[in-house]
């Protein structure tokens, strides 16, 4: 756990720097993540993808399929990686919890088995 | 845990060393190396299947939080398989140490661990087995190939038991026969009555028990994913497709493994089963019950496997559907031929499957009631079924990897390439000695493709990689063909590392590119996007 503070606000973090309860994002928060991984700024486009992914784990109680975040947000079919590098980087500013050892090492955003 | 980093293809392949140490195998304990094991199981996941020992724990910690009497579960728990399976009591008893399967196994082959050699990995087992199973052993010690069943032994039998992937290749080559990859399961059901599971295998079994998949998607989600390729499809081709979830009364029952709904490529293949089946006006339906075709269960115990199974005839039963297809995958072949009928059957509620389209009765499934669906797919074609293009694949120059449950398991050799040679126009074998029954492994089946395994599955993977980098040099080959969702991930993974621009695909994405379906629209592009051959200036 570690405290982290950004234009005087607080959260928390995990070890591995995921927030600690997702409802305490806002996008403030979410530039605060994207520095800390070494993402730009975050713009329109990729706060776009950030708030799908929300919206998605919040209903669907898992990940997306990537080329499909990028129809929703009307963009490119590579969207997340050309804009994240990795997607769980994405992932992880869009505040959503810790996906765990198994996923969290994934960079291909290949989930946990089949 | 920490990120842990993978040697580069060039340091890899140098540091593999085939020069004997000189030092006794028996005095010289695993080292249990980064990179090469998946973390332990959480105490979460083992609880959900109510399996013992459930807490957290580290393979690299020197305190595996194991029971007191760990030796004695261990050593009751193997006379119970020896009571139970007769063929383990004989593979611990035959081996003659010839070493034809030495050199066989394509971890060794990458690794130039001698532990790895199939003949010692089995050793390991056998000589607890001579110590505390046999009179000699028992009175004679290591001068009886004996020993100890210590805390070091018990963690060199776990280290190498998740360094097998079950592929059976160095069994092809037994004089005697024996099934190497069943002396593996014992030895993972004996490492499963200490808890001693794997994070990457307990999770999905965890998952598949809880919500009928290994993913963990829930109904909602399942569908949610088919519609957006629904969507694709229609993009595509025009046609919108309706398939239907858990419906009472279809005739056929589909089931594939669920990383066909999730991960790309294997999502290219699940829109190939959509376009087929309406294409075909198949009666079938998905079931968001029976949602996995995989089991993990199977690299965990038998019991465990067999409750993750049940699944499937109890859904086909509840729906009153005739019988059953399932997708491209590889043990989940072997489970269903092999081991479901005796498990959950017999399934007398189905009917022999007869494919409504050409009358054909698949007769081999006369027992268990589910056919694979390339069988299914190379009769239709055999019959003149289809209409097909093969010329939108002409940008593909392909070679097929046989998955060693589908083929070495289960014989199932031609109608993957019958169908591959119906639909597109460019088709590579590998070297002969690198498929069918001798088909080289992924390198990551069994559970063991976890990421923070990659240098052990890239090692794994070397001699499938070898022999697709042949056919790439000698034919420009760029697409690996395959019906495993394992294979699907995994390959795209160790083509990455070791062949570099040979993609990986499963057939029936294939199937569906060529597919010439009633009322499309003229296509533009393939079912990733890309344009066809001939179309790239559009």
């Amino acid at each position: 756990m570690q405290e982290a503070e950004h234009k005087g606000m607080k959260f928390t973090l995990d070890d591995d720097g995921y927030l600690v309860n997702m409802d305490d994002w806002n996008e403030t928060i979410a530039s605060a993540l994207a520095e800390r991984e070494g993402i730009g700024e975050l713009t329109a486009d990729k706060m776009a993808i950030l708030k799908f992914m929300r919206d998605y784990y919040r209903e669907y109680n898992f990940f997306p399929i990537l080329r499909f975040v990028c129809k929703n947000v009307g963009q490119p079919r590579n969207c997340v990686t050309e804009k994240f590098i990795e997607p769980v980087l994405a992932w992880k500013i869009a505040g959503l919890p810790n996906p765990g050892d198994e996923v969290n090492a994934m960079g291909r955003w290949e989930p946990l088995g089949f | 845990m920490a990120k842990v980093t993978t040697p580069k293809p060039a340091e890899l392949v140098t540091s593999i060393d085939l020069k004997p140490s000189g030092k006794e195998w028996m005095d010289t304990p695993a080292e249990i190396k980064p990179g090469t094991f998946c973390w332990g199981a959480k105490a979460k996941n083992l609880n959900i299947v109510e399996f013992p020992n459930a807490r957290d724990w580290n393979p690299s910690e020197e305190d595996w939080k194991l029971p007191e009497n760990w030796q004695e579960i261990f050593l009751t728990g193997m006379k119970n398989l020896l009571d139970k399976y007769r063929s383990f009591k004989v593979f611990m008893d035959i081996c003659v140490r010839c070493g034809a399967c030495a050199d066989k196994c394509h971890f060794f082959i990458g690794s130039g661990d001698p532990k790895n050699m199939p003949v010692l990995r089995a050793e390991l087992l056998r000589s607890v087995y001579r110590r505390y199973f046999t009179t000699s052993g028992k009175l004679l010690g290591k001068t009886a190939g004996g020993r100890e069943l210590t805390i070091d032994v018990l963690k060199e039998l776990w280290y190498y038991f998740y360094q097998c992937t079950e592929c059976r290749r160095c069994s092809l080559f037994c004089p005697y026969g024996i099934d190497t990859a069943e002396i593996t399961l014992m030895g993972r059901e004996l490492m499963n009555l200490l808890g001693l599971n794997t994070d990457w295998i307990s999770g999905p079994v965890a998952n598949c028990y809880m919500k009928g998949n290994h993913l963990g998607l829930e109904p909602h989600a399942i569908m949610n994913s088919i519609e957006g390729m629904i969507d694709d499809i229609e993009t595509i081709t025009g046609i919108r497709i309706n398939p239907s979830f858990n419906r009472k009364g279809a005739e056929i029952l589909f089931v594939t493994p669920s990383g066909d709904l999730f991960a790309d490529p294997g999502t290219f293949t699940c829109m190939g089963y959509l376009m087929l089946f309406h294409e075909l006006g198949l009666d079938y339906t998905w079931s968001t019950y029976a949602s996995e075709g995989g089991n993990f269960g199977f690299f965990t115990s038998n019991e465990m496997a067999k409750r993750l199974n049940s699944k499937i005839y109890a859904e086909a039963k509840r729906l009153g559907v005739k019988w059953i297809i399932g997708g491209e995958c590889g043990h989940m072949w072997r489970v269903l031929t092999q081991y479901m009928d005796t498990w959950n059957g017999p399934a007398d509620f189905l009917e022999v499957p007869v494919s409504p389209i050409t009358g054909t009765r698949f007769d081999t499934s006369r027992s268990t009631k589910m056919i694979h669906i390339t069988e299914f797919t190379a009769d239709l074609i055999k019959n003149g079924k289809l209409k097909l293009d093969p010329s939108r694949n002409d940008d593909l120059i392909v070679t097929y990897h046989d998955s060693c449950n589908t083929s070495r398991g289960m014989g199932l050799l031609e109608e993957p390439r019958y169908i591959i040679e119906n639909v597109c126009n460019h088709f590579h074998e590998m070297p002969e000695n690198t498929i069918r029954e001798q088909t080289f492994c992924c390198g990551s089946g069994t559970g063991l493709n976890a990421s923070e395994n990659m240098e052990l599955r890239m090692r794994g993977g070397f001699p499938r990689a070898n022999a697709v980098k042949f056919v790439k040099d000698r034919h420009g080959v760029n697409m690996l063909a395959n019906i495993c969702a394992i294979d699907r991930a995994t390959l795209s993974a160790s083509m990455d590392y070791w062949v570099p621009g040979v993609r990986v695909t499963g057939v029936h994405e294939m199937v569906a590119n060529a597919l010439v379906m009633k009322g499309e629209k003229e296509r533009e592009t393939n079912l990733r996007g890309e344009p066809l051959p001939g179309k790239e200036g559009n």
